[in-house]
């Protein structure tokens, strides 16, 4: 069963922190809620998981309208931000609560909490208290502790934030195993790009608490909808655009679309990855002569920045693979960029 | 001067301050504790003869044994309202919880003579008390029962040091992070399993702390005893009162105050040694 949310809104005071949100989290997926700092995205979490009331709307849970369900009676389970492990309880007696307390018999409370914590590797940790554990430790306690009474829906508020960079990796990939294993419902919710990229089935890209795009991450990459989407997801070429008798008209000159690109928008952003722009590249279609402003060596990437000689107020990003015999233009050089048509995603302008 | 040797002549002119107010007078009694009166001569030969008369006296000893079961009562009293109180306080939106907790902490802004006078008003025949008892048909007469007797003081002591009791379960409680409670609920607990297993055990030290404060309070107060207890409200700290200022045998009432001073040490260091064995 999955659960949906119908027209929700929340509204602290004059402050709206939702507006009509509709949502379908199907059942089995990993679903990711994205968006910066106040966009929301918490908000819905602690809505589902019955923390926090909507002012309107509805939440179902399969056929069940759970809108009025108290937290403890939802089959729900959360992994919470700052962990919220119980500091007077050891490991294992966190672990244990919840079934402790739907009053499963000591041995099975024992055996399943043991069986869990092996699961997320913590398996010699019984008897430590939270406080003799690492952050990645309390992490995977929070984790056992919420899979351990095989919820129907696991909830996670940013889970992986207080993590430092290696771990966090090692969390994701953990975390997206885990979840394919027990073939359960994710509800994620982050502020981290890479993090919703590399996990998720489907994302929500959220912001001022509006539903911005929903769709699985090669979408929401490569096509997104909205402005707002399509410079959330690392850089992007923006380029701002009309259509005039069906051709696109970029700063730099007329591009003529596939026939399969609605051409009614307009004025409209033609949004172009850095790394579908490409340097001295022959099998491009289009071409752009530009000059050279900077050359950034970033590691495994290097940057270039270039201004078209027909547009010198616009700065194209081109990102390519650094290769240490490659001979570089430098700053002030003349060189051609090139990209194909069908990688440009349009964009409408929405102000 | 080395930097070291400023830091060692820095803490000795600190710690003058605690060593004369605190070390000093205690060392005093202390010591006193152990010489004798010789009619109104103060002998200043050492002998545990006071401890002795003390523990060997029937009627010292009754008073004293009374005593700790009246402050035991005064705690619990203390606790059995004051944590509900605190705990209503912690469940109200921050502001109110504000003002309110103002509210319970005002006697302590009030002079202590004051309120047990007021107390004693309140109790007395013509008191608040007995006209709400008598005017709600509890009682037909006004009662004497509230006044000069031990549950006198059990009341006042109760009352005067609620605050004490309130305070430290008050802070404790604010101390709990709001999503253990979610956690819990998450887990499945009601509200009744989540303040059995997560609020009583978390707020635990600060309830110690309470009961000690009002049971080291009630342990040393003589002068509630002696105003609103009347005659059959006898309490060690009025004996030792009594040796200092109508006895004038010093040296008993001293040694009397070290045993009062021992057990509240004692109860202090066991509370603080529970403490430190809990994981928290």
């Amino acid at each position: 069963m999955g659960v949906t949310l119908k027209a929700i809104s929340k509204a602290y005071g004059a402050h709206k922190a939702l507006s009509e949100i509709s949502l379908d989290v199907s059942d089995g997926e990993f679903l990711t809620i994205l968006g910066p700092s106040g966009s929301g995205k918490t908000t819905i979490l602690r809505i589902v998981g019955g923390f926090t009331q909507p002012t309107a709307g509805r939440v179902w849970f399969g056929d069940d309208d759970i809108t009025d369900v108290p937290t403890h009676k939802r089959p729900f389970n959360t992994v919470f931000q700052d962990y919220a492990l119980f500091p007077h309880m050891t490991v294992e007696q966190n672990v244990g609560y919840g079934l402790k307390i739907k009053g499963i018999d000591r041995k099975t409370v024992r055996s399943k909490s043991t069986e869990t914590l092996d699961i997320v590797g913590l398996g010699g940790f019984l008897d430590r208290y939270p406080a003799q554990l690492s952050g990645g430790q309390r992490q995977r306690v929070a984790l056992a502790r919420a899979i351990v009474c095989e919820p129907e829906l696991i909830l996670l508020d940013e889970p992986l934030a207080a993590l430092d960079a290696e771990m966090r990796r090692q969390m994701q990939g953990f975390l997206k195993e885990l979840q394919r294993n027990i073939s359960t419902t994710f509800l994620f919710v982050t502020h981290d790009q890479e993090e919703a990229i590399t996990m998720s089935d489907r994302i929500v890209v959220m912001d001022n608490g509006e539903i911005e795009q929903i769709g699985t991450p090669k979408e929401i990459y490569y096509s997104p909808k909205t402005p707002f989407v399509a410079r959330f997801f690392g850089e992007n070429n923006m380029i701002k655009s009309d259509f005039v008798d069906g051709q696109l008209r970029t700063p730099f000159g007329e591009i003529a679309l596939p026939a399969s690109i609605n051409k009614s928008k307009r004025p409209v952003f033609a949004a172009l990855r850095p790394e579908k722009l490409l340097f001295g590249a022959a099998k491009s279609t289009i071409s752009i002569p530009s000059i050279v402003k900077e050359v950034i060596f970033i590691g495994s990437t290097t940057q270039l920045r270039a201004c078209p000689l027909a547009a010198p107020d616009m700065v194209l990003i081109v990102k390519m693979a650094s290769d240490p015999n490659q001979v570089l233009p430098k700053k002030g050089d003349q060189i051609d960029l090139g990209f194909n048509a069908q990688d440009l995603a349009i964009i409408e302008v929405t102000q | 001067m080395t930097p070291r040797s400023i830091k060692i002549a820095l803490f000795m002119i600190i710690a003058t301050v605690p060593f004369l107010f605190v070390v000093v007078p205690i060392s005093a009694f202390l010591i006193m504790s152990f010489w004798q009166m010789d009619g109104a001569q103060i002998v200043r030969e050492f002998s545990v003869s006071n401890y002795v008369d003390f523990f060997t006296n029937d009627s010292y000893l009754r008073t004293f044994l009374n005593t700790l079961w009246l402050c035991s009562r005064v705690t619990a009293v203390g606790i059995l309202i004051g944590y509900p109180i605190a705990w209503f306080i912690w469940k109200r939106e921050k502001r109110a919880g504000s003002l309110l907790l103002l509210l319970f902490a005002m006697p302590l802004f009030m002079s202590y003579i004051v309120k047990i006078y007021t107390m004693r008003s309140i109790l007395g025949l013509n008191g608040f008390l007995n006209k709400i008892l008598v005017g709600v048909g509890i009682l037909d007469t006004p009662s004497l029962v509230f006044l000069y007797n031990q549950t006198a003081i059990l009341i006042t002591m109760s009352v005067v040091f609620l605050p004490f009791a309130i305070l430290p379960i008050y802070l404790s409680l604010d101390r709990i992070p709001q999503s253990l409670l979610h956690a819990s609920a998450d887990l499945g607990a009601s509200s009744g399993v989540t303040f059995r297993h997560v609020v009583i055990p978390l707020s635990l030290p600060g309830t110690v702390a309470g009961a000690l404060f009002v049971f080291i309070l009630a342990l040393g107060d003589f002068i509630t005893p002696q105003m609103v207890g009347g005659p059959s409200g006898f309490t060690i700290g009025r004996v030792i009162w009594s040796q200092f200022g109508l006895a004038y045998n010093w040296p008993f009432g001293a040694a009397m105050g070290a045993v009062l001073f021992l057990l509240a040490l004692l109860l202090i260091v066991a509370a603080a040694f529970a403490a430190s064995r809990q994981k928290v």
